[in-house]
């Protein structure tokens, strides 16, 4: 493998696992925030009793995404140092502030999950607030940068040097508003729709009880009112991108020439060589229409840029349409939750929608990934658009192969270990957990409540 | 004085802060290797305790050095990156799995399970190897063979960090590590009224100190050949600090010697401080001597200011937060929202 595949193989596979616990450390939080507060509010032993296991489960998933971030910023120098020399001059504002949100969610954190006895009910759950509004303003700052990495602001580039900075205008550049909202609803979505699977898979098996519900609705509702948001701002998204970055439109929608009344394809094979789209369904103007608003409006294709400034096309093309798919799967089990849920009928009993949850689940996520990769294929051969190639990016240390090797051995170690850990957890009865309002320590419904 | 070189003062604190913190819990999980004989769990239990809470914030001022370092000055950090290439690989593989192990260890069901045991040997031995990576880089920072004239990193596989001035620092750092933790832990044992492991962890203490003075005196030794600018500016500018640290230093055996547990805890604190201080003093100007300086490395005034005022106002916000913290788990004073510890105290899940 050449250095540059194996640098970029393993920034790949680390911002793949890494992803997975940021949107996780947004998405847990709030709903740790919700389960205590509705327990306390209630008196509910049944809230409680969540809200202590999930706790659980997010202080393992914290950790793992604390370590696997740390991975990161290490990497940005050790595999990108051109870029990181480029990139920490203009945007190491929004790192820097972007540590100090992950400084604050790791300190209340520490409260939160030591302090079940040390603090008052009040007290600590308080300390869940600081959680969630810091990991939102993490993935904030995070993605600014890498809107940035899309629409370079900020900054003159003169002589091969970077001078004029504007810290702030490169941190507010024009991609920031559409790419930070997408990606902070994605992580209510994914967490929403993945909480709820765990919970549609022990009612499926049979674990029809009042706890395994209460928790399949909170999480349910939070997946359920993000996603109709989520497919808003991808609408608005692909309409910036018309504008501001019609290179990767043209790969994501497979555009190969510059077209009036252009064709919505869906799926397909894109084939960079021929020029053509093999095997896609095709809606007359649908492109034209959804980009901006007029069924006969020129869309410009990759045509308008050279051959060797082309995106990895087939790869950008599918992973947009991939995660497109989901977000319209995700919203059909939303809306089927909110019609059963306004109907009051027994959807409760519903298989099919059970099933429909547990499928949206890992979908969701797969749909974070997707929506990454089309990002990051989409800005190929870039790495900073117009300014930074990625082939010049990337470090003159040795060894590369040996380090994503070895990072790699490090990703399935950790992927197995915690995905053991997890299953070993959920099977076990949880200890008798205190409740604030009451002497007698719970213990929940039966000894095999949870999943 | 210039802007970056005020940003720089701060990333130092910055760096002292992770020296001591995160240090301290890599020097818990070397404990957590020689804990051994009938104490062996119980002196695991109170790592265990320690760590738990903070362990993770300690970690978050390593990630604000690194954003720090690039932000200010982008082509030393990326210099670094280069140069030490191999040992940072091989700290971060260990900073990984360091933090991953404790966590699995600690959730896992059973403690006294095959795989607990796995975990807390990972633990163990990734806490001995990274402190000694860093240590190593450190060491080839400051000797001075990283960079070219022009500023370019040498891509090399080890000729620099393998050096034995460099193994020498590399060794101390995981020395001082040890003797960090020992006398944190001494005292969180007083705390406890856990007498015979206060007597254990004091012996411990005192043995890293004295090692850690060893290796210390070897370094120094071995710098006018190795690190010559080091050596040079030790005795310009920072011999009054060269020499508070050699007294402070000799300050802490004789406190733990007298039981002043409490007291040699903030005394091994600011031991670390005045070492890492006296390292920054000597190689001024230099970030990488001989040719990378703070002015010629450092980013666009404006960004640096920035960045200051941010870290301004984030400390502003998170040094309560931290202070809260540690006064909830490991300071004796008074908090808000604390409830008074109850005699049938349910045991952590």
């Amino acid at each position: 493998m050449s250095d540059l595949l194996a640098a970029r193989a393993q920034m790949g596979t680390s911002l793949a696992f890494h992803i997975i616990f940021s949107a996780l450390g947004v998405g847990l939080p709030l709903l740790l925030c919700i389960a205590e507060g509705l327990a306390l509010k209630k008196k509910d032993a049944n809230w409680m009793l969540l809200t202590r296991r999930w706790a659980k489960a997010a202080a393992i998933l914290f950790a793992i995404g604390a370590v696997s971030g740390t991975i990161l910023s290490f990497e940005l120098g050790l595999l990108w140092p051109t870029y990181t020399k480029f990139a920490g001059a203009v945007v190491g504002l929004p790192f820097a502030l972007e540590g100090f949100a992950f400084f604050l969610e790791a300190t209340f954190l520490g409260l939160y999950l030591y302090g079940w006895d040390r603090l008052s009910a009040r007290a600590h759950w308080l300390c869940s607030f600081p959680i969630w509004i810091s990991g939102l303003a993490s993935a904030w700052f995070i993605v600014s940068v890498n809107s940035w990495m899309n629409t370079p602001a900020g900054f003159v580039f003169q002589h091969g040097k970077v001078v004029d900075i504007n810290p702030w205008q490169a941190m507010f550049n024009p991609s920031t508003p559409y790419e930070t909202i997408h990606m902070m609803l994605s992580c209510y979505v994914a967490t929403g729709f993945g909480v709820a699977a765990v919970y549609a898979f022990a009612i499926v098996r049979g674990k029809n009880t009042a706890y395994n519900w209460k928790a399949l609705r909170l999480a349910m509702a939070m997946g359920a009112i993000a996603i109709p948001l989520q497919i808003i701002s991808g609408d608005a998204n692909a309409r910036f991108l018309a504008d501001a970055q019609p290179t990767k439109l043209a790969a994501m929608e497979a555009l190969f020439q510059t077209t009036s009344g252009a064709p919505l394809q869906i799926g397909g094979l894109a084939d960079p060589s021929t020029g053509k789209v093999y095997y896609a369904i095709e809606i007359p103007h649908g492109l034209s229409l959804l980009a901006t608003g007029d069924p006969n409006a020129t869309i410009k294709g990759l045509d308008t840029v050279p051959r060797n400034d082309w995106p990895i096309i087939e790869a950008t093309h599918l992973s947009f349409d991939g995660m497109v798919g989901i977000g319209f799967f995700a919203l059909l089990i939303a809306l089927l939750f909110w019609l059963f849920a306004w109907r009051k009928r027994r959807w409760l009993e519903n298989r099919w929608l059970l099933w429909g949850i547990l499928l949206a689940g890992p979908l969701t996520f797969l749909a974070i990934e997707l929506g990454w990769m089309l990002t990051e294929f989409g800005r190929q051969p870039w790495v900073i658009v117009g300014y930074l190639r990625t082939a010049d990016a990337v470090t003159t240390a040795p060894g590369l192969n040996i380090s994503f090797l070895l990072f790699s051995l490090v990703y399935l170690l950790l992927s197995f270990a915690l995905i053991r850990l997890l299953l070993r957890l959920a099977r076990s009865p949880f200890p008798p957990i205190k409740l604030p309002w009451s002497k007698t320590p719970y213990q929940g419904e039966t000894m095999k409540v949870g999943v | 004085m210039s802007i970056a070189l005020i940003a720089l003062c701060v990333l130092w604190l910055a760096l002292i802060a992770y020296a001591v913190l995160g240090g301290a819990d890599f020097g818990a999980g070397i404990w957590d290797l020689f804990a051994v004989g009938k104490q062996q769990q119980r002196q695991r239990q109170l790592i265990n305790q320690a760590l738990g809470p903070v362990w993770e914030a300690n970690h978050v001022w390593l990630i604000f050095l690194i954003v720090g370092l690039f932000t200010v000055f982008p082509s030393a950090f990326a210099a670094l990156t280069v140069a030490l290439f191999v040992p940072l690989t091989i700290a971060l593989i260990g900073i990984v799995l360091r933090g991953a192990a404790f966590i699995f260890r600690t959730y896992e069901l059973d403690e006294s399970s095959r795989t607990a045991a796995i975990w807390s040997r990972i633990f163990s031995t990734t806490s001995l190897i990274t402190p000694f990576f860093l240590g190593a880089s450190a060491a080839a920072v400051a000797s001075g063979k990283l960079v070219g004239p022009d500023g370019v990193a040498r891509a090399n596989l080890g000729s620099a960090w393998l050096s034995p001035f460099a193994l020498t620092i590399g060794v101390m750092a995981v020395a001082l590590c040890a003797t960090l933790a020992a006398t944190y832990l001494t005292q969180e044992a007083n705390q406890q009224g856990e007498a015979d492991l206060v007597r254990a962890y004091r012996v411990r203490a005192l043995i890293a100190g004295a090692l850690t003075a060893l290796l210390g005196a070897l370094g120094l030794l071995l710098s006018p050949a190795e690190a010559p600018q080091l050596w040079e500016g030790m005795f310009a500018r920072a011999l009054p600090v060269v020499i508070a640290t050699m007294l402070i230093g000799l300050a802490t055996p004789i406190l733990l010697y007298l039981r002043h547990y409490r007291l040699a805890r903030a005394v091994i604190i600011l031991e670390a401080a005045f070492l890492l201080g006296s390292w920054g003093l000597s190689q001024y100007p230099y970030l990488i001597p001989p040719y990378v300086t703070i002015a010629n490395a450092a980013n666009d005034p404006s960004v640096i200011l920035a960045l200051l005022i941010s870290i301004g106002v984030g400390m502003a916000i998170l040094l309560p937060s931290l202070y809260y913290l540690f006064s909830v788990f490991k300071l004796s004073a008074p908090a808000p929202g604390v409830v008074k510890e109850e005699e049938n105290q349910p045991k952590q899940s």
